[in-house]
């Protein structure tokens, strides 16, 4: 178990966590949502030991985290933001570092090299140059690099940045199995759509702070509704804008009128005989179920990515 | 056009907040010029005159009125006496002695007058020179120096030359009848032709750059017929290649601090890539990562070091054999203490950029001030003083022992133990500073 209690950082001016409590079960894929700048790096930062933080405690299984403790380190492995590799050795002597360093020797370190190779379906291009890779697959080494001593947690920072679609769904893959084989995670994004797919328990960071704490479900229950209508702007509903009150409370962007339909249209049957009252055709219409999007936007009237 | 004028703002801005370049480009050469002026000719300061040995075995009105010339020389100082080590006053040197600080190395010339100097029987005067060439430009002054006050001061030596035996049966001649029966005797006693003497005895013809030209091409010039030089070149006689050998440690400490340097930033390139901060999220100690780094530039220093001097070896026959135990230590000592100014310059700066940027500036000046370029007595006082606070200064005279003099340890012995312990020093700071430091 993972649990951070009243943790405070500040680098100069910059407040970048202000009192972050969080309690991570074994066994969780745990998901850290939030946008640029919101001080998910930080806070992995401190719960590996990197950053020392000014205020609050990281206890690991009910052991204090102390600076600089080797033991402690082991339980974790971490993959960084960045492409944390050395670009210009071959894949497998970048593992063969990072293993060693691990207390990995001799052949239990070479099967292991094998092994997650194996998993991130790298094996194939293990002696080359890894400056060489695609994104998606440096990213995947990048894993690779933190999964080799077997740690209990796996602290991953945006792991997806910078990947293709294909890429991507083998991380999402990997971790999920990693997750399943009983490893804790703790998975940072600011994809709302990754945070939905992957986690069993989220909490929204904004601003150094926790804004929201709870199964995916709990936190959709913040928001009074559960569906959105999207009406596309055109000449047809433009003249109608008036009408479109009707169903709901109206807001409007460049493209859509968003409507949160009003209680009589709880049932969907309801709202769309209304609109064919109101004489919308179908394809202008969209209903857009809710999402930590909107439960982000509801919380902090800003959208999660600008 | 617009466009141009747009990217050239860019291309200003960016380089008005990118520091190092902005100090690479004005403050090094004012820098670098300012030294070079201080050397050759500018009004910086007054250049400190060259030392030389001085030794006088005779009495003679002549010989006293030579010493008294070149005492009063503005290029070079007569030392007549040292201080023993343990012993509390300063003893007169003798040619023995004189012989002997010339081959350690404490000063690059010694200047005997003999006993024999001038006699009733002698038909020139007659002087002796020890020298090690350890530095051409400073060898060279010194003999133009030194012969420059010999003929300069001839016209008074001359009444002196007439009282003795050398002239004396030619008094009460008129000029040029003097001048010709000289010419005749000489050109007798040294199968010269008669006119080429009497040529050269016009003084009004002598052109003084041709008599303060150094050394050995005044050999067939009458005047050194009257003047007997007799010079012993005591070091580096043998040396296949003194050029090189006088300068490969120079140019090899400067080439190792930029290498050096290098790698020790290289630190900031770990940081950049996040493989620095991979490792500090394992099982790592920050110390245990300097160690390494620490290790690893000083046997990259070594290298380098080792295969300059063996490419110096290969291609132009200096011999790094003879001595080859010393020159490792100093090689050693020299890439501790290179190190640990990369080392230092990492430690204290905050990025790449900055760190190259600024260990250049440093680079180079102490290249020009400590030696790795030129030797450190063209510098004035002030400055040569500055030079003994730089690195190159301390490496250059281990490797001129080591290389050029053949010395024992116990004469590398100082700079050795002052490039070990600035390396320890400046080292500890640098580990200090890295646990406060922007790197971890
Ligand atoms: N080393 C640092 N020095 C100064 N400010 C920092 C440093 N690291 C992070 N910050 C600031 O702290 C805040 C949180 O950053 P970070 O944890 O990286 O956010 P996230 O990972 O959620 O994008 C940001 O405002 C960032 O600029
Ligand atoms: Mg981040």
């Amino acid at each position: 178990m993972l649990e951070i209690s009243g943790v405070v950082k500040n680098f100069g001016e910059i407040e970048a966590l202000k009192g972050v409590d969080l309690k991570i079960e074994k066994g969780e894929f745990f998901g850290l949502l939030g946008p640029n700048g919101a001080g998910k790096t930080t806070l992995l930062n401190i719960i590996i030991g990197y950053l020392i933080p000014d205020e609050g405690t990281v206890t690991i299984n009910d052991e204090a985290l102390v600076y600089e403790n080797l033991e402690i380190k082991k339980l974790f492995g971490y993959v960084p933001q960045e492409i944390a590799l050395y670009q210009d050795l071959t894949a497998v002597k970048n593992l063969e570092i990072f293993g060693a360093l691990y207390g990995l020797q001799g052949k239990s370190l070479k099967g292991k090299i094998e092994e997650v190779l194996q998993l991130v379906q790298l094996d194939h291009r293990k002696n080359e140059k890894i400056k060489n890779f695609s994104g998606g697959m440096k990213r995947r080494l990048n894993i690779a690099a933190s999964i080799l001593h077997d740690p209990e947690f796996l602290l991953c920072d945006e792991p997806t940045i910078g990947v293709d679609p294909q890429s991507r769904n083998a991380i999402f893959d990997l971790l999920q199995s990693l997750n399943k084989k009983g490893k804790t995670i703790l998975y940072t994004t600011h994809y709302m759509e990754e945070a939905e797919r992957l986690c069993s328990k989220l909490a929204i960071i904004d601003n150094g702070k926790i804004i929201a704490l709870g199964a995916l479900n709990e936190l959709l229950d913040k928001i009074d509704k559960k569906t959105t209508l999207l009406i596309d702007k055109n000449d047809l509903t433009l003249q109608k804008r008036e009408s479109l009150k009707s169903l709901g409370e109206v807001k409007e962007n460049d493209f859509y009128f968003e409507i949160i339909p009003s209680e009589k249209f709880s049932k969907n049957s309801l709202l769309f005989s209304e609109l064919e009252k109101l004489q919308i055709p179908d394809k202008f219409v969209e209903l857009k179920k809710a999402s930590l999007e909107d439960v982000f936007f509801k919380l902090t009237g800003r959208k999660l990515r600008d | 056009m617009r466009n141009v004028l747009i990217l050239l703002k860019k291309e200003y801005l960016r380089f008005v907040v990118d520091k190092p370049a902005v100090i690479l480009t004005f403050l090094l050469p004012a820098v670098l010029i300012f030294i070079f002026g201080l050397i050759f000719g500018g009004n910086g300061g007054v250049q400190s005159k060259i030392p030389i040995v001085f030794v006088r075995n005779s009495d003679e009105p002549i010989a006293k009125f030579l010493e008294s010339k070149l005492d009063s020389s503005d290029a070079i100082r007569l030392v007549k006496s040292y201080k023993k080590e343990g012993e509390k006053n300063e003893r007169k040197i003798d040619e023995a002695t004189a012989q002997k600080l010339v081959k350690t190395g404490k000063y690059s010339t010694a200047l005997v007058v003999p006993a024999d100097f001038i006699t009733d029987t002698s038909s020139s005067i007659h002087l002796k020179m020890y020298y090690d060439p350890a530095n051409e430009v400073e060898f060279s002054l010194i003999q133009g120096v030194i012969q420059k006050t010999i003929f300069t001061q001839l016209p008074q030596l001359f009444p002196l030359l007439f009282q003795k035996q050398i002239i004396k049966p030619l008094q009460g001649l008129k000029r040029k009848k003097f001048n010709s029966d000289i010419a005749d005797v000489v050109s007798k006693y040294f199968g010269v032709p008669k006119e080429k003497i009497l040529e050269s005895m016009d003084f009004s013809k002598w052109d003084s750059k041709e008599l303060l030209k150094g050394g050995n091409n005044t050999g067939d010039n009458f005047i050194s017929k009257i003047i007997r030089f007799e010079s012993k070149q005591l070091v580096g006689e043998n040396i296949a290649n003194p050029g090189v050998t006088r300068s490969v440690g120079g140019w090899a400490m400067m080439f190792l601090l930029f290498s050096i340097t290098g790698a020790a930033s290289s630190f900031f390139e770990e940081k950049q890539e996040g493989s620095l901060k991979r490792l500090l999220c394992m099982p790592v100690r920050r110390s245990q990562l300097i160690w390494a780094k620490y290790i690893f530039t000083i046997t990259l220093g070594i290298v380098q070091l080792l295969v300059m001097f063996v490419f110096a070896w290969l291609v132009f026959g200096v011999d790094i054999f003879s001595n080859f135990g010393n020159l490792f230590i100093v090689i050693v000592a020299s890439a501790v203490a290179a190190v640990s100014f990369g080392m230092l310059i990492t430690s204290v700066t905050k990025s790449y950029q900055q760190a190259n940027g600024i260990a250049m500036v440093f680079i180079l000046v102490m290249s020009a001030v400590g030696g790795s370029w030129f030797p450190t007595f063209l510098l004035p006082g002030w400055m040569q003083t500055i030079s003994r606070l730089t690195i190159n200064y301390w490496s250059v005279e281990a490797f001129l022992q080591v290389l050029w003099r053949n010395a024992p340890f116990a004469r590398i012995a100082l700079p050795v133990l002052i490039l070990f312990s600035t390396g320890f020093i400046v080292n500890f700071y640098a580990l200090v500073r890295f646990r406060k430091g922007n790197i971890f």
